[in-house]
């Protein structure tokens, strides 16, 4: 179970990677049943950042799988995965694993959808 | 069949008679016209360091008090800056913590001006008609130099506890 140290953590170390590459962008960090447990929303960012932040991070927290497997899915033509219910298939949502346990999901939104991915990712190393 | 054009012929009449004039009722407080419109003016967005700066002095309240919250900051608009649910606040308020500071910002008033209006009786039962309404208290606006840059919504105790909780994460950056 995520706690609050934890996400704070992940936050952290997620806003300094965004820093250190001069990227103002949302960061949202949901439990394994998609709840939003902590979020930032940096100078400059949205507000469409910040909602779509929580949709990425949901969309891999409750999939159990990043937000860019389901955009690559549809892109090689399953159009029917649109319809899956709570789904923002855009890269930039990763989930938090941790003892071999899906515990949740970090989305973010601002820069380019990679770029976000890579704040993410940033982000839940800092859990170790 | 005959029946119901006889109904809604009368239904007809009397909305057409009630339109033209709708007479004061002297028990409604609401019939007043107030000379001046009085609220505290917008300013720009609540940066991201003065919303940490408000939640974290709540968090550490409601840890230094034994409560488990929910915490958000939004800017003026209502929208999202900042949010944190400390560990084994209830689901619900992530949600309501949401909600409180958003009315309170997009209302430019604290929520619990609308709950003691509800209290007030059956004068004060249109709000709840109000877009994004909530008629509890736990949100308050963070003015700044007599401006509104955001609000802080807290829920995950009784009322009393969610606005204690607010008002010291408000003052702590005024």
């Amino acid at each position: 179970m995520l706690t609050l140290e934890d996400c704070r953590k992940i936050s952290a170390a997620a806003e300094a990677e965004a820093k250190k590459n001069n990227w103002s962008v949302a960061i949202a960090i949901l439990d394994d049943g998609g709840h939003l447990l902590h979020l930032i929303r940096m100078d400059g960012a949205s507000p469409f950042n910040a909602r779509t932040a929580i949709a990425k991070g949901r969309t891999a927290a409750e999939s159990r799988r990043s937000s860019l497997v389901w955009e690559e899915r549809i892109k090689a033509g399953r159009a029917a995965m649109l319809g899956m219910p709570g789904i923002t298939p855009v890269q930039g949502g990763l989930p938090i694993v941790a003892e071999g346990a899906y515990i949740g999901g970090v989305g973010v939104s601002g820069v380019q959808s990679h770029e976000d991915e890579q704040i993410a990712a940033a982000g839940i190393k800092a859990l170790g | 069949m005959k029946g119901t054009s006889f109904a809604l012929a009368a239904g007809l009449a009397f909305a057409v008679a009630a339109f033209a004039q709708v007479p004061p009722d002297p028990n409604n407080p609401n019939e007043a016209v107030p000379e001046k419109h009085t609220y505290t003016p917008y300013g720009e967005t609540i940066k991201l360091d003065v919303a940490k700066k408000a939640a974290e002095a709540a968090v550490a309240e409601s840890a230094r008090r034994g409560w488990a919250m929910c915490v958000a900051v939004v800017g003026p608009t209502g929208d999202l800056v900042y949010f944190e649910k400390m560990d084994d606040c209830q689901y619900a308020s992530i949600e309501i913590a949401q909600h409180k500071a958003r009315a309170a910002a997009r209302y430019r008033r604290p929520t619990v001006v609308f709950e003691r209006l509800m209290g007030k009786g059956p004068f004060f039962s249109y709000l709840p008609t109000l877009d994004g309404f909530i008629g509890s208290r736990g949100g308050n606006p963070i003015v700044v130099g007599g401006k509104i840059i955001g609000a802080i919504g807290v829920s995950g105790g009784t009322g009393s506890q969610d606005d204690t909780i607010s008002q010291a994460g408000a003052k702590s950056v005024q």
